[in-house]
């Protein structure tokens, strides 16, 4: 029982720092490790858990919660979600703290510069992965392009247009 | 560096941004609260910190609250910042997980969960769209940034690979040259 509390945070802790540009690229090696190694959720129930994790407030990643609530219950959670955030959040409050400093540096704004393109180009995949899994149809797409209007006018708060799709949704049962 | 924001207040607007922060992509959420409504940061200056938050390892919705909250209210608010965006969302997953378990969810519940989705990706879109306008402004960038959207989303290459291709390619189309 330690033994695999131990396992369970260690498997966290190494997940979170192969965790690059977002936490889809982790998702593949996550699953190995929590359904195939150790058992400790099955393979539904891991899509259900990421499925929850996406529609929740907060990083998607907080799947980690729902892994180790299983695996040990809330000592299982709570240092799955320790391993997974606090090392990582350490390395980039100790960085960005000093890049703050050195920001004027020439060489420092044309690394800034050339990061950018990169961030960008990420970031569109992942624009990208979403719509693959969240558009699949007519209805999600009208709901997604009505989410995307009310976007663009900005007259409501985001989290009302998807509020009211989920409302939408539910009566339809889509 | 003196504190842009107060940390009663940054603590505040993160605490609601990463609660109304519903769906996948929500450094779109974080990007209409702190650029586009409040005038907390530049848009050239969210776009850095997030690329710093992607190219560090760890989960990057995190880490960008941890660079946004340093650079807002130095090593504190960065502190401050990640937990006002991870508590909330852990106790309410951490709700849903027990209920996951030992209640269990009905189909109309799954169907609006997926609506919810949906919509999420039109929110991010448009967003996405925003930053593309304004940190894409050479042929260079665009190139760049096309190249790395196709490999890492439609051709599914590993991004830790693309990554480490990536950054060094744009570090020299954009060293610094003597008299520029």
């Amino acid at each position: 029982m330690i033994l695999d509390l131990a396992r369970l945070t260690w498997t966290f802790l190494w997940l979170s720092l192969i965790c690059v540009g977002g936490g889809l690229g982790v998702i593949p090696e996550l699953q190995r490790q929590v359904v195939d190694r150790y058992h400790w959720v099955t393979a539904r129930e891991f899509l259900d858990g990421y499925t929850l994790s996406q529609l929740t407030p907060g990083p998607t990643m907080l799947v980690c919660v729902f892994v180790g609530y299983h695996a040990h219950g809330l000592p299982g959670a709570a240092l799955a979600t320790a391993a997974m955030f606090l090392p990582t959040a350490i390395i980039t409050a100790v960085i960005t703290r000093h890049w703050g400093l050195l920001r004027d540096r020439p060489w420092a704004r044309a690394a800034e510069r050339a990061l950018a393109p990169v961030g960008i180009g990420l970031m569109a995949a992942g624009v990208y992965t979403l719509a693959r899994t969240g558009v699949h149809d007519w209805p999600s797409a009208a709901l997604a392009a009505m989410a995307a209007g009310v976007m663009f006018v900005r007259r409501v708060p985001p989290v009302l247009a998807v509020v009211a799709a989920g409302f939408i949704a539910w009566l339809a049962a889509l | 560096m003196s504190d842009r924001v107060r940390l009663s207040r940054l603590v505040q607007v993160f605490a609601w941004t990463g609660l109304t922060s519903l769906g996948g992509g929500r450094t779109a959420y974080f990007y209409d609260a702190l650029v586009m409504r409040r005038p907390w940061l530049t848009s050239h200056e969210f776009i850095q910190d997030l690329t710093i938050a992607q190219l560090l390892p760890g989960p990057s919705f995190s880490n960008l609250g941890v660079a946004l909250g340093v650079r807002l209210a130095g090593g504190r608010g960065g502190a401050w910042g990640a937990l006002a965006i991870l508590v909330p969302g852990a106790l309410i997953l951490l709700g849903l997980t027990w209920l996951y378990f030992h209640v269990g969810f009905t189909p109309k519940t799954t169907s609006a969960m997926h609506g919810m989705g949906a919509a999420v990706v039109g929110l991010v879109f448009v967003t996405t769209g925003r930053m593309i306008r304004t940190a894409v402004r050479d042929l260079r960038a665009l190139l760049l940034s096309a190249a790395i959207f196709l490999l890492v989303g439609p051709l599914h290459v590993n991004t830790a690979l693309v990554i480490v291709l990536a950054v060094p390619v744009s570090l020299w189309l954009y060293r610094p040259r003597s008299g520029s």
